[in-house]
């Protein structure tokens, strides 16, 4: 039989209100809240190290400023996402300097390495226009007071962010010969790792407990198509190919969905279609830079404990 | 097409947004000085921190404009450090705009 506090949560989410407080919540919600907290902050957390490696190749000084000031924003906003974990019983420290780096909570692609500007470019015109999407739409649905307001500066701070990876991506196209010629490989290996990110299609995914207790308002689909509905334009404005098109309302891909990639030599082989058990594989054994840019953040951490206790 | 090309430089830069804060170059007190010499254009802009992560864009956005404006064809901008930038440059509207953004000014 369902509680009294079971039943005045499932009106106060039907009604559309805000839930504000931990005594309001179920703790089914608690627990999914948490879940949604914690990818959310893994994934700005970790897109720190993934962009600085990039951003140390950038072409000029205030090139690197900018770079800088993004990864600035992004440890910003993971901080947002673990205090209100905190505040919901958990502790940041522990998060973040304590979990193995396998359990950490983000998108497969910030394991494989950007290493140049040219593709932290890329990385800020679709993968934070990908992070645009999921927080936007986080932003807009969420039944949880505190995240919501706390999203609205997050948000203004992404569109910086892909403001600085459009423009390069731009002015790389513009430049062409061998400065172009790179842009389209890394497109060519990082826009089908964007499409991959919002997770299984929607005939797959039969029920979201996000989409129910309203942590998020869109379905998988509905957020890729979003998503592609401002990158594929934008690459063909600028001379980009992408292996997408338009048809009627919806984008359609020009390659078997889900297929085989090699982070390795960061490589699909379109020729190789794959299951999400395949996906769902790769990504639980993390890429390449998984554990080393955790245990980069870990380590002094470490030192400086083994210190206090001796 | 109204007032002098220096009026419209004016007005045009008016219309290019800061890239990150929801307030215009000139409402934020960027824009120092504008002068007008036939069909060339030059700017004294500053920036409010030497550290600027906008640096670049600011300087594409004010060329990008200003050049689209009927009559000019050539465009100097300047960056200048003195003054240095404080609040006390934003225009009363920047400063509202600023407030309601949730920036104590």
């Amino acid at each position: 039989m369902a509680t009294a506090n079971q039943v005045r949560f499932d009106a106060l989410l039907s009604k559309g209100d805000l839930v504000e407080t931990t005594s309001e919540m179920t703790p089914e919600y608690l627990k999914e809240l948490k879940h949604t907290l914690t990818v959310s902050g893994d994934t700005e957390l970790i897109s720190a190290p993934a962009y600085y490696l990039a951003a140390q190749r950038a072409p000029s000084v205030n090139a690197f400023m900018t770079g800088i000031a993004i990864i600035q924003d992004e440890l910003a906003h993971a901080h947002i996402a673990y205090h209100i974990l905190e505040e919901l019983g958990e502790d940041e420290e522990k998060l973040i300097f304590e979990r193995d780096p396998k359990s950490f909570r983000y998108p497969y692609a910030f394991d494989v390495p950007l290493e140049s500007w040219t593709e932290l470019a890329i990385a800020n015109a679709m993968y934070d226009q990908a992070g645009f999407c999921l927080l936007g739409d986080i932003h807009e649905a969420c039944s949880y007071g505190p995240w919501k307001r706390g999203l609205v500066k997050v948000m203004a701070e992404e569109n910086f962010h892909l403001r600085n990876g459009q423009s390069w991506m731009k002015k790389i196209s513009k430049a062409g010969g061998e400065a172009k010629a790179e842009l389209q490989s890394n497109v060519d290996w990082m826009f089908p790792l964007t499409v991959e990110w919002f997770g299984l299609p929607d005939e797959l995914k039969m029920h979201s407990t996000q989409l129910e207790y309203r942590l998020k308002g869109k379905t998988n689909d509905q957020l890729r198509q979003w998503w592609l509905s401002v990158v594929v334009p934008f690459c063909e404005s600028i001379g980009v190919k992408v292996p997408a098109h338009r048809e009627g309302d919806a984008y359609v891909l020009d390659y078997p969905f889900p297929c085989t990639f090699d982070a390795e030599n960061k490589r699909w082989d379109f020729s190789d279609p794959c299951s999400w058990d395949d996906v769902l594989a790769r990504w639980r054994a993390r890429g390449p830079r998984n554990a080393e840019m955790v245990a980069d953040f870990q380590e002094s951490y470490y030192k400086l404990r083994k210190s206090r206790a001796s | 097409m109204t007032g002098s090309l220096e009026e419209r430089c004016w007005a045009a830069l008016a219309e290019v947004q800061d890239p990150e804060m929801p307030i215009n170059l000139v409402d934020l007190g960027l824009i120092y000085r504008i002068q007008v010499a036939g069909s060339h254009v030059s700017v004294d802009l500053t920036f409010t921190a030497m550290g600027c992560p906008a640096y670049e864009m600011i300087l594409d956005d004010v060329r990008e404009r200003l050049l689209a404006e009927p009559g000019v064809d050539q465009v100097l901008v300047k960056v200048v450090w003195d003054p240095p930038w404080s609040s006390a440059m934003l225009t009363p509207e920047g400063r509202e705009a600023l407030e309601m953004w949730g920036l104590a000014v």
